[in-house]
């Protein structure tokens, strides 16, 4: 039906020298059968490829610090994941670009492999996935649907392999039509074939990068071209639509046509080799099959195909060219008819949903002087830094920076950088390069103090540079001048780390100094309360700090320090030679003071022994412990005041509300309740901090230095809003263990408390991001301390945690210019460097809005919009903070069918390739624990820090979790792939005879349906039946097969996430199921729509805007 | 009564004790009937009262004492008239009638209850416990605080006298420990896992209340302010908590279970381990830890016995208490400062002790002080808290000092030498009408407890007939005042009883732990009209009366500024010896006294250039240390005190008491000076010659080495009687220490006196007046009408 148009329409927009507008019109007509149609690019789920290449970098896994690994698993090397590979298909996407054809050349990315979806085509699944980019192929699709999905092309399966097929549709640039088709074949991978196809070969080559061509080139070219339009989209739907295609056409546009046209179609694919990697990976996860990241290597190449959406790298061609954007589009016709039937003609197995990638990508973060499009931050990547950093450390909503704050708020989109300076590299990345410039310190722009960096541009000989972020022309300092050479750069340029990558290292020298850098001091106080006591919670704490001290920093300048308290604060004198510790008591809790002027904090060396016996003791001593009184603010107070003088981190184990002293909160969730009739409306103040003393007091933490980390081992009400305010304001984090259990959380706080003190970090330090003149900081938001305007204050800060920039324009860009984006981070690091880290990233400038939509980054955007919602739900009710999610998400996909999409049916819902999973994202943030009206206080509040400082990378799990089955991972592949095979969050895919793992980085669900095979059960939990499996679950490992993988399943978790899973049982028909079921976004639930409601909504809301 | 005057009368025979059974002495034996006679006899009527004194032939009845009926509530007595028919007794203070109660039915003329004795004018009744609770004997408890802002070897010392002082300790005494400096550290000795110290911060004024509460030791359990806001019920809380006297014993620990602790906690003991900023005073929070000192004892059960005693070995520079900064340009205040008002933290430190004291005295405990310094420490601003709960007080210069260790040593000795230290006293007053009490001089503090016997007039702790001593001992002291006001009936000749009645009563808890009051009943004459000049006279006790006088000086210098202490002794010996003199007026050489009051004048001069007048030669600490004794010795101690004791040893003849004046040095004696304070051993130009040539070493000069001996033997008595253990300097003619002597010795050969010097002898380099000027003076001024 209406699909059909879609298509057509599509393509203009492609075109790149229209303008988008085109679209609205059409898409009018349409309107009343308006279907709905997701285009999502699933993305093909790689499946299990294995990648064996990958090897490698696996190897090195020793490098990342290890995410604490469960205690007893070994796990930490296990970098499987690294493993996969990413699945050839990925190369096959990239080659696209060409097809610049004016149509949108729907590029089809590859679609990767979507596999396993697809065929099941529900009749009526109208979705498509739009995907490739080419309307038309949807409109085809549409048809095909409906009928013989799958069926057709079997065939798919060499489809696949042939991601080269790809290739040759973009040969063939006029075909472009068909080549859209082709995109749609891509469907074909749906085909049920299609993943092992893809496993197989592809995967492996992609990595060898040339091989992968090689691939292409055979088979691809026919695949598309033929077979695949037409078929595919019958086929398989939904899934691979997605993947891909659409969106690369467009860009191909232009370039497109000559890459394709060199017959070199191969050569490109090569070249992407490295790209490849990328792409898969990315497509996968994300769904945006795409991914190019492929980052073409020519120059040309550009136009890859990708899907759509991302471009990558794709020039900024002529406008006629960019139009690939067009999405998928999905348009349900029958929808559109009936609107209240829309549900049912949705397929729910067509709908666009995340699709996890194993495979690992190579990232060049610019090629040919443009900067390449990064793969999603939930993938897995390698990046080669040449010239802006690697996305890990920054990455920004959009990837094309538009010229105008007017562009900007039409797209609707938010323009924020995401920076998390110590993100954990790839252990096959190359460390970042420390450069020190003697006493003269490093090179910056005398006029806005910008650090020098590789586009800075050297001119007149060399003898000047012109600063990239306020376009100051400064005189290059004689003993820094170099000549130029012929390109125009300087000659030492290669050589000189900060001249040609994105991220580098200085030695800060004495004058970015106000004292000695600081000593690593780590202060640890303990909760002796009756409650924590009886808990266990003292003994958890007291047994997980003794056996972290083997963690900490070596050497003279690492000095620790021990407190507890309960109604009063005890301080131990670790020094004395003789005989035990001291223990000396502060009582006076309004107003506290150190015991001591010294001993209290000392080097580790000279007190292991006594520190170890005495946190031993600790536990006995304390057992009779009667009080139950708290006085949390005054023990970190005195906490702080011991460590005054050096600064530090204060680790802070706490079980109970505080209840005396400074910083003395009552029981508002009790009040909550009580007040409950006063209305909702009042409601979020509870999520607020009970008062200001707190923040003071962590104001002045932070001017000290002193950064405090709190671990709630706790089973009440502990007011997280305000004692949060603690550790967001120095730069720490809350760590929650709710309800606490000596037996399952003993692990998972020993973990937590090993990874936080060995992670990488620094200590004092302070963050600036400065921007090119046109844009300027609008607001940093995470854990920070902000004392004057443009900076923040870190009293430290880790690999884990990410400051959100948000910017606004001031002026104007020149299209073709570049933005430039710079972090500089000064910090000491625990061995007592000052450093100032220094991290680029410059980006094209952009005025036409599919360019913005091609270039979204989507986890990078959503991360912004998880972020601004928990900031949102303190001061606002949370239905308020609800529909501004909602709004936020229609009036972006309403701005790109405004002006971008070129389906003339109104009865579409067209996504954008790169955001497709916006919708589904956003109805799972809307019914995440943060914004449910049903949350325990202390949850949503603890959500609320939490997100505060997520990354990218961990922020989609936590809103949109993976889930996989367990009891059947024997039968999965041996390949490292275990965790791909992820199941949508949906109760329909829960069967009654499985075990499902469920984990958002955070926690992980064990959910045990009522009819599982105890054979099973006995393998893995050692009991026969689903109740005799322990509540407070402990993970071991038994000696078989299965239980060693699910094992190995956790700890590879636990890798990825650098979090130790709190592993929880969820048994259908215990009130522990019930743990499990809001999760389950997809489905309805009493408070919000099921996710293809929620498509429907949105798209009755854009047509309801459009109208 | 007749012995009573007798022993009054004959106070100055050494070989009789000059207190008596009744340890009471009187200024007035025969009190002047009338206000106007009494105002005309200058010296105020007082009596000087040791509640407790040590008495051989003390008689202890074990029952409770018979009242008489209120208000009047006296005990019965010696000189109560009892009609052994009708079972009846008239008490002599009110005349009431009382009933003997049925146990005593058995009394008769030839079966008398031993109160009833005459000559036990003074009983002790130890009546059964009523309950079995009350029979268990409370353990006495000591707390130690301790300051640690010293230097190495003075903490060294105070380290060794705390061990001796533990090892003495008997084992059911009760021990806490708290050290302070920049901060006070309070000691829980009854945790076993390790070392656990409260810590509290120097800075800031505790409460009472918030030291338990921090402590846990309250007995609500609760915080301010926080009951409501935690939710939490009351009663839980309370299930939870200890029972604030059981949880006490978490600081204070038997000494049998605390001895090794203590002892291990002292070998570990530093300095204050806060940095002291060069130029500056250590900080010492000497306040704050009293405070918490104090604090935690007002857990214990009331009625328990209990001391602080602080070791402080320097001023007190921060929070509360503090008498100077830390910054060393500022000095310590002097007088001249506090004349001037220019001391600007004494007030505030006063008051805060004053605070303090009164703390204390509610819950009943003492605060002993034992001050070590080169510098003050603030004895002047803590004075009011070591008086009025009757503690101990001992100044020295080192912990290493004798006067230190020695004293420290005496606290914990038990046997004959011991202080007797008792907790816990009440004294009560009771007199005949026609008789008001004005005040208490001493180491008590007044119980509030006003009555028809209150004088209008205050003198010391009064507007009470009831005075609360936290601590006493044998020897404590204290100078009643007494105002006659006759009532209109009382007046009438005839009617009235010729003798007035005076009973002390002193409930008190005896070293043991058992509590005895005391009744000690006197009666004195009165004398009518004023022509009986005479029998007053007869009556009038001088060395009472120097002693009296001297507090009550010393008391008005205190309280009253501008007050021109030498010009008030001065003229109230001149009007009194205008009054009591014989003489033809104008006529100075026709002046003669009483021997009554023969030296009455010497006692006014030496207290005119003693200590207590004289103050500007002394620190505050040392004036506030000196008036504290005086305050609370007997009368023939504080004689000493007014006027140095000197014997004189020479080969010629016995040891013989010598005139304090300089003429009394001569090369060839020893002489021994005891001021109670120092004793010092003089040794005559040629003795010292002799000793350092070694003669007494040699057998043939025996003598020699037995005179040199002799002085020390004799100093090593005064010093062994006597608390706080007096200084011993010994000291050689025309050395430099000999300066102890010549201070006191009557200047009669100065550099520029008139007569020629004997040889051997010495003259004294002052412009002060000698004593026979001072007399020239007297007569004459006497003599004028």
């Amino acid at each position: 039906m209406a699909s059909s148009q879609p298509f057509p329409s599509g393509p203009p927009r492609p075109r790149p020298g229209f303008s988008p507008n085109p679209n609205p019109n059409p898409n009018p007509s349409a309107a009343a059968d308006a279907i709905q149609n997701l285009q999502i690019g699933r993305p093909p789920p790689p499946s299990a490829v294995p990648g064996v290449a990958a090897a490698p970098p696996f190897t090195s896994p020793a490098s990342r610090p290890g995410p604490p690994p469960a205690a007893t698993s070994l796990s930490r090397p296990g970098h499987p994941p690294f493993a996969s590979r990413p699945p050839p298909s990925s190369a096959p996407i990239t080659s696209n670009g060409p097809p610049a054809f004016g149509l949108g050349a729907p590029r089809f990315p590859p679609p990767p492999p979507a596999s396993q979806q697809m065929p099941p085509v529900s009749g009526p699944a109208t979705i498509r996935a739009a995907s490739p980019s080419a309307a038309p192929p949807q409109a085809q699709v549409a048809r095909s649907f409906p009928g013989s999905p799958p069926s057709a092309h079997p065939p798919s399966s060499q489809p696949f392999m042939g991601p080269p097929p790809s290739s040759q549709p973009f040969m063939s640039p006029q075909l472009s039509s068909q080549p859209l088709m082709g995109p749609l074949s891509s469907r074909p991978f749906g085909g049920p074939p299609s993943s092992q196809p893809f496993g197989g070969p592809p995967s492996s080559r992609p990595f060898g990068g040339p091989p992968s061509s090689q691939p292409f080139g055979g088979p691809s070219s026919q695949p598309f071209g033929g077979l695949p339009a037409s078929q595919p989209f019958s086929g398989l739907p939904a899934s691979q639509p997605f993947s891909g295609l659409p969106a690369s056409q467009p860009f191909s546009g232009p370039p497109a046509s000559q890459p394709f046209s060199g017959p070199p179609a191969s050569q490109p694919y090569t070249a992407p080799p490295m790209p490849f990697p990328g792409p898969p990976t990315s497509s996968s996860p994300f769904g945006t099959p795409s991914w190019q990241s492929q980052a073409q290597q020519g120059v040309p190449s550009m136009v890859s195909m990708q899907a759509p959406p991302r471009m990558f790298g794709m020039p900024p061609h002529t406008p006629g060219q960019t139009m690939a954007s067009v999405p998928p589009v999905m348009g349900h016709s029958p929808l559109a008819g009936h609107q209240v039937s829309t549900p049912s003609k949705i397929d729910p197995n067509q709908i666009p949903r995340p699709v996890p990638s194993t495979s690992v990508v190579l990232f060049e973060t610019r090629q040919g002087n443009q900067a390449n499009i990064p793969p999603p931050a939930t993938s897995d990547f390698i990046v080669k830094d040449n010239g802006n950093c690697s996305p890990r450390l920054m990455r920004c909503t959009m990837n094309q920076i538009p010229c105008t704050g007017d562009l900007l708020s039409t797209s609707s989109m938010p323009l924020a950088l995401m920076v998390q300076p110590f993100a954990l590299p790839h252990p096959s990345e190359e460390p970042i390069q420390v450069v020190d410039f003697g006493e003269s310190g490093p090179l910056r722009c005398s006029r806005c103090k910008g650090y020098v960096n590789p586009f800075m541009r050297f001119v007149d000989q060399g003898r000047h540079f012109t600063c990239n972020l306020c376009g100051f022309t400064n005189e290059t300092p004689r003993d820094y001048y170099c000549n130029l050479g012929p390109d125009g750069r300087r000659r030492d340029a290669d050589e000189r780390p900060e001249l040609c990558r994105g991220t580098v290292e200085f030695v800060a020298t004495k004058e970015y100094m106000v004292r000695d850098p600081m000593p690593a001091v780590f202060f640890f106080i303990i909760d002796v309360t009756m409650n924590a006591i009886q808990t266990g919670a003292t003994a958890a704490a007291c047994t997980a700090v003794s056996q972290a001290l083997a963690e900490l920093p070596e050497g003279p300048r690492t000095m620790v320090g021990v407190a507890t308290f309960d109604s009063s604060i005890h301080f131990y004198n670790l020094k004395r030679a003789s005989q035990q510790p001291l223990m000396l008591i502060v009582p006076d809790i309004q107003d506290v003071y150190t015991p001591l002027h010294t001993d209290l904090i000392v080097q580790l060396t000279e007190c292991r022994q006594n520190l170890e016996q005495l946190l031993d003791s600790i536990p006995n001593m304390f057992e009779n412990n009667r009080v139950t009184e708290s006085a949390f603010g005054a023990a970190i107070k005195a906490g702080f005041l011991a460590m005054k003088p050096t600064g530090g981190k204060l680790l802070v184990f706490q079980s109970v509300l505080p209840s005396v002293g400074i910083g003395s909160l009552s029981s508002r969730e009790a009040e909550g309740r009580t007040n409950i009739s006063s209305g909702d409306k009042e409601a979020h103040k509870l999520l607020q901090p009970a008062d200001k003393t707190l923040k003071t007091m962590a104001i002045e933490f932070a001017e000290y230095q002193v950064c405090v980390d709190i671990f709630l081992t706790t089973q009440t009400f502990v007011d997280i809003a305000s004692i949060s305010v603690v550790p967001r304001t120095t730069g720490g984090q809350v760590y929650y263990y709710y309800p606490f259990s000596a037996v399952s959380d003993t692990a998972k706080l020993y973990n937590d408390l090993r990874w936080n003190i060995s992670r990488p970090q620094g200590f004092e330090a302070v963050m600036r991001v400065r921007c090119s003149q046109g844009l300027q900081v609008q607001e940093y938001s995470g854990n920070f301390c902000k004392r004057i305007p443009t900076d923040i204050d870190l009293p430290a800060i880790d690999c884990d945690k990410t400051i959100m920039v948000t910017f606004k324009h001031d002026d104007k860009f020149q299209e073709g210019s570049e933005c430039g984006f710079q972090c500089a981070l000064l910090y000491t690091t625990v061995y007592g460097q000052r450093r100032i880290r220094i991290i680029n990233l410059s980006l094209p400038c952009t005025s036409m809005l599919s360019n913005l939509f091609r270039s979204a980054d989507l986890d990078t955007q959503f991360a912004c919009f998880l972020k601004q919602a928990a900031n949102g739900v303190p001061t606002s009710p949370l239905s308020q903070v609800r529909d501004q999610i909602t709004n936020l998400c229609i009036n972006i996909l309403h701005s790109y069918r405004k002006y971008c999409a070129t389906v003339s049916s109104s009865g579409q819902l067209i996504l954008p390739e790169a955001l497709k999973l916006l919708p589904l994202y956003t109805l799972a943030l809307v019914k995440s624990i943060g914004l449910r009206n049903d949350g325990r206080l202390d949850d949503r509040s603890y959500w609320i820090s939490h997100v505060a400082s997520l990354s990218i990378s961990l922020a989609i799990p936590l809103v949109y979790p993976r889930m996989i089955s367990i009891h059947d991972l024997a039968s999965k592949e041996e390949d490292g792939s275990l965790l791909s095979a992820t199941i949508p969050l949906s109760s329909e895919h829960i069967n009654e005879d499985g075990i499902y793992l469920l984990e958002n980085g955070e926690d992980g669900l064990i959910y045990v349906a009522n009819m599982v095979n105890s054979d099973i059960l006995q393998q893995l939990f050692g009991v026969s039946s689903a109740d005799g499996i322990p509540t407070q679950l402990v993970l071991q490992q038994f000696d078989n097969d299965l239980s060693k993988k699910l094992n190995d399943v956790v700890n590879e978790i636990r890798r990825q996430r650098c979090s130790y899973l709190r592993l929880r049982l969820c048994r259908k028909g215990d009130p522990s199921g019930m743990f499990f079921f809001p999760y389950m976004v997809e489905d309805k639930a009493p408070g919000g729509l099921s996710y293809v409601e929620f498509l429907v909504h949105v798209h009755r809301q854009i047509q309801t805007k459009m109208a | 009564m007749a012995e009573d005057l007798a022993g009054g009368v004959a106070g100055a025979a050494a070989s009789v004790d000059p207190d008596g059974p009744d340890g009471v002495r009187m200024t007035w034996n025969a009190w002047p009937r009338s206000k106007v006679e009494a105002s005309k006899c200058v010296i105020p009527v007082a009596a000087s009262i040791a509640p407790i004194r040590a008495s051989p032939s003390l008689l202890v009845l074990p029952y409770a004492p018979l009242r008489c009926k209120p208000p009047c509530a006296a005990v019965l007595n010696p000189f109560a008239r009892v009609d052994f028919a009708a079972k009846i007794w008239i008490c002599p203070l009110c005349f009431s009638r009382n009933h003997f109660p049925p146990h005593y039915a058995a009394i008769s003329e030839t079966n008398v209850p031993g109160e009833l004795y005459p000559q036990c004018t003074t009983v002790e009744y130890a009546p059964p416990p009523i309950d079995a609770a009350a029979a268990a004997i409370p353990p006495p408890v000591f707390l130690f605080v301790l300051d640690t802002c010293l230097i190495e070897e003075e903490l060294g010392f105070v380290k060794s006298a705390m061990r001796r002082a533990i090892g003495l300790l008997p084992d059911h005494a009760l021990v806490g420990l708290v050290t302070f400096g920049t901060q006070v550290y309070l000691y829980e000795l009854g945790f076993s896992d390790l070392s656990k110290i409260y810590v509290f911060r120097g800075t800031k004024e505790i409460s009472k209340e918030q030291i338990l509460d921090q402590l846990g030791l309250s007995a609500a359990g609760l915080r301010p302010g926080t009951a409501g806001a935690s939710g939490y019920p009351k009663a839980r809380l309370q299930a939870n908590g200890l029972l604030p006297s059981g949880s006490v014993n978490r600081f204070l620990l038997p000494a049998s279970d605390c001895e090794y602790a203590l002892n291990a906690l002292l070998d570990e003991l530093q300095t204050d381990q806060w940095p002291v900023e060069a130029g500056n005073r250590a900080l010492r929070c000497t306040g704050v830890a009293l405070s918490v000192a104090a604090g935690l004892l007002g857990a214990c059960i009331p009625g328990t016995g209990a001391r602080i005693i602080a070791l402080v070995g320097g001023p007190c520079t921060e929070g509360p208490g503090m008498i100077v900064s830390k910054d060393l340009s500022e000095p310590v205040r002097s007088h001249k400062d506090l004349d001037k008002d220019a001391a600007s933290h004494f007030h505030k430190a006063v008051k805060f002790y004053d605070n303090l004291a009164k703390q204390l005295v509610n819950q009943g405990h003492v605060l002993d002080l034992f001050a070590s310094a080169l510098d003050q420490v603030g004895v002047a601003e803590m004075k009011v808290v070591v008086e009025r709960t009757g503690g101990l007080v001992v100044l020295a210069e080192s912990f290493g000092h004798s006067v230190f260790k020695d004293s420290f040593k005496r606290i914990f000795e038990d046997g004959e030498q011991s202080l007797g230290l008792s907790f816990n006293g009440t004294l009560e007053i009771n007199c005949s009408k026609d008789i008001k009490i004005q005040g208490v001089i001493g180491p008590c503090t007044s119980l509030e407890k006003k009555g028809a016997l209150c004088a209008d007039t205050i003198i010391g702790q009064g507007n009470t007939t009831s005075w609360r001593m936290c601590g006493l001992d044998r020897s404590t002291c204290l100078t009643a005042f007494f105002d006659i006001s006759p009532s209109e009936r009382s007046s009438q000749p005839g009617s009235t009883n010729p003798q007035l009645y005076i009973q002390f009563l002193t409930n008190y808890q005896n070293p043991e732990g058992q509590m005895r009051l005391r009744v000690t009943t006197v009666t004195r004459r009165w004398v009518d009209g004023s022509a009986n000049t005479e029998e007053l006279v007869e009556g009038f006790d001088q060395e009472t009366a120097a002693v009296v006088l001297a507090r009550y000086i010393s008391l008005k210098m205190e309280m009253e500024e501008e007050f021109d202490a030498t010009r008030w002794l001065d003229r109230s010996l001149i009007r009194l010896c205008s009054r009591f003199g014989d003489y033809r007026k104008d006529d100075p050489a026709s002046f003669t006294l009483h021997p009554n009051f023969s030296i009455f004048p010497q006692f006014m001069f030496n207290l005119r250039r003693s200590q207590f007048v004289q103050v500007f030669n002394n620190s505050p600490d040392e004036t506030a240390y000196f008036r504290m004794l005086l305050n609370r010795e007997s009368v023939t101690n504080s004689v000493v005190m007014i006027q140095p004791s000197l014997l004189s040893y020479s080969f010629n003849s016995p040891p013989a008491p010598a005139l304090l004046d300089v003429a009394s040095i001569s090369a060839d004696r020893i002489l021994l000076l005891d001021t109670y304070f120092s004793v010092v051993i003089f040794h005559g130009m040629t003795i010292a010659q002799w000793r350092n040539m070694g003669y007494q070493n040699q057998p043939e000069h025996q003598a020699f080495a037995q005179l040199l001996q002799a002085p020390q033997d004799d100093a090593q008595m005064i010093i062994r009687d006597r608390f706080p253990v007096p200084r011993l300097v010994i000291c050689d003619q025309h050395g430099s220490q000999a300066r102890f002597l010549l201070a006191k010795l009557n200047p009669s050969a100065t550099y520029n006196s008139a007569h020629e010097v004997a040889p051997g002898s010495d003259i004294i380099f002052t412009d002060d007046v000698s004593l026979q000027v001072f007399y020239e003076h007297l007569q004459r001024l006497a003599v004028q009408s």
